[in-house]
């Protein structure tokens, strides 16, 4: 089933008199509980059309649906509302909040989300999604001291504490070594299929495509 | 969850050199402040510490309170309606202490008032600043235009005038002194508004502190070097809170970008920003008035709590605005920019 759908958006950028059209009009539709691979070369529009798609900038044209509603003319609160409830975003780095523990990160998540959860549901949430990414034992450690690899893993446990609909996850291995890579691949596939999450995945690297179910290829500013 | 709490635990160096910066920048205009108020009081306590009244001074004196001469039966005319008038004169003059050492002081001599010392006939008080300086209940003295002596009666509290020490002195003795009948002023205490009186020019209480030689250019300068510190310390609040906010620029474009809402950070920096400045300035105004009891009896420091209390209030006002026009950028942080510029 299709819960989010791209339908013609185009992006230009206008730097001085010169218009750039980044974006030529592109048409794309994500299943639940699958991953979408957004594939292309340098400044083919992949990852313009992730963040568009994830409300962070808007198209210049076309319709984004989810859940209905077109996010395209929602305005800047609406769109909040949804990235905080409904989006989960992963980085190419983990940009944790750095004066907060592992366990405060998930914390703020679900405070922002607006989850209605009790004290102690809160904490048991936490404890399950720290143990789904493997960092329950770091969960009173601050990121400084947390290693690349495990930065990366409590984005991921950010992105989904809050159960979020949709994951967005921007060139997530692109920061990792090929051994590390793999282990957050794998824990991105192991999650959308769990949690049943649909996910839009932009990478450069040709041996993650083995753990999406779709690959789309962007070229030019189109999906080919 | 309390973030802006979270971030001051752990980042206690961070907001303690900004906290320093706020404690001592507010002290250092706390002292100013006291040190300004205490060359005020210096130079007028006598006038300052009497209640808001009118003061009236004959208008041929143009506006020169010892050029002021009202004739008795003006002045008698004038006690008489008004039931709390004074007549009073100020003089500035010297006294020969026992060892024939002269003291500057400024003699003042009153009709009956509570507002005043009441002295009798060769009878002294002096202010306290002259027991520092050997004077004993009891000393005799005396000066070379008063035909008889003074017996030092006790000491007054805070009794200053033109910077100098004021000796109170029975009227008949001051009458004496100056060849005159005439007093040069007659203050109307409790009076709002001055009543029309031939000949006579009235003044409020702040009007005539002004027609104090050089009372208004002292004032003015002091006041001037107080205001520009306080301009100065919110301009320095300002910079740091910006300084603050800019390096925070892209963790603020990530916090929106999981869906922090803008108001939130907002109330983060303000919850930072009042924690810091109320600490500070609660240190500022407990070492600003311990230092009042520890400054040198010399000293001129007069700081009242009132004071520190109003320029706190002035600092939290301006490092609320300073904090607030410096969170234009968070309002401006665009979540992508923050995630594109790498990490935080």
């Amino acid at each position: 089933m299709s819960v989010f759908t791209i339908d013609e958006v185009k992006k230009t950028f206008t730097n001085g008199e010169v218009a750039e059209e980044v974006l030529k009009g592109v048409n794309l539709s994500l299943k639940e509980g699958e991953i979408t691979a957004l594939v292309g070369a340098s400044g083919s529009g992949k990852s313009t059309l992730l963040t568009i798609a994830a409300g962070l900038q808007p198209a210049s044209d076309g319709k984004i649906w989810f859940e209905g509603q077109n996010i395209n003319l929602m305005n800047q609160e609406q769109i909040r509302k949804i990235r905080a409830s409904k989006f989960g975003f992963i980085f190419q780095f983990a940009h944790l909040v750095p004066f907060l523990t592992v366990e405060e990160q998930l914390t703020l998540m679900l405070d922002v989300s607006e989850t209605k959860l009790k004290r102690q549901e809160q904490q048991r949430e936490i404890d399950n999604v720290l143990k789904l990414v493997e960092m329950d034992h770091r969960k009173n450690a601050y990121p400084s001291s947390l290693s690349g690899g495990e930065k990366q893993r409590v984005a991921i446990a950010r992105a989904i504490i809050h159960k979020p609909k949709v994951l967005f996850a921007d060139e997530p291995t692109a920061s990792l070594d090929s051994k590390r890579s793999k282990d957050v691949m794998q824990l991105i596939q192991r999650l959308t299929k769990t949690l049943n999450i649909t996910t839009l995945l932009v990478t450069h690297d040709e041996e993650m495509l083995a753990y999406a179910d779709r690959v789309i290829k962007m070229s030019d500013g189109l999906v080919s | 969850m309390n973030i802006a709490w979270k971030e001051i635990k752990k980042n206690k160096v961070r907001f303690l050199i900004l906290g320093s910066i706020i404690f001592l920048v507010s002290f250092l205009t706390f002292i100013i402040s006291g040190l300004a108020n205490g060359l005020s009081q210096d130079n007028a306590a006598l006038i300052k510490d009497l209640p808001d009244g009118q003061f009236y001074m004959s208008t041929a004196a143009d506006e020169t309170y010892n050029l002021s001469k009202i004739e008795s039966p003006i002045q008698d005319n004038m006690l008489n309606e008004k039931k709390d008038a004074v007549a009073l004169s100020i003089q500035m003059g010297f006294l020969n202490d026992q060892n024939g050492k002269q003291q500057s002081v400024a003699f003042v001599a009153s009709t009956d008032s509570k507002l005043f010392e009441h002295v009798k006939d060769g009878e002294v008080i002096l202010d306290r600043s002259m027991k520092e300086k050997g004077i004993k209940v009891g000393d005799v003295l005396t000066n070379n235009q008063f035909s008889g002596k003074w017996i030092v009666k006790g000491f007054a509290d805070d009794k200053k005038f033109s910077h100098a020490p004021v000796a109170f002195v029975n009227i008949e003795n001051y009458k004496d002194m100056y060849r005159t009948d005439a007093m040069q002023l007659v203050f109307v205490p409790g009076e709002e508004k001055a009543q029309a009186a031939a000949g006579l020019q009235a003044f409020s209480k702040k009007e005539f502190l002004h027609t104090i030689p050089s009372y208004s250019a002292e004032q003015m300068s002091l006041n001037m070097i107080v205001w520009f510190l306080v301009v100065i310390s919110g301009m320095l609040f300002a910079i740091f809170f910006y300084m603050m906010n800019v390096q925070k620029i892209g963790l603020y474009g990530i916090l929106k970008a999981i869906g922090v809402k803008t108001s939130t950070l907002f109330k983060m920096m303000w919850t930072q920003m009042l924690f810091i400045t109320v600490l500070a300035l609660s240190l500022s105004v407990a070492f600003s008035q311990g230092f009042k009891m520890i400054s040198p009896d010399g000293m001129p420091f007069h700081l009242t709590l009132e004071t520190t209390l109003q320029l706190s209030v002035i600092f939290l006002v301006i490092g609320f605005i300073g904090a607030t026009l410096s969170g234009v950028q968070i309002k401006k942080v665009e979540p992508l920019q923050a995630i594109q510029q790498g990490e935080v």
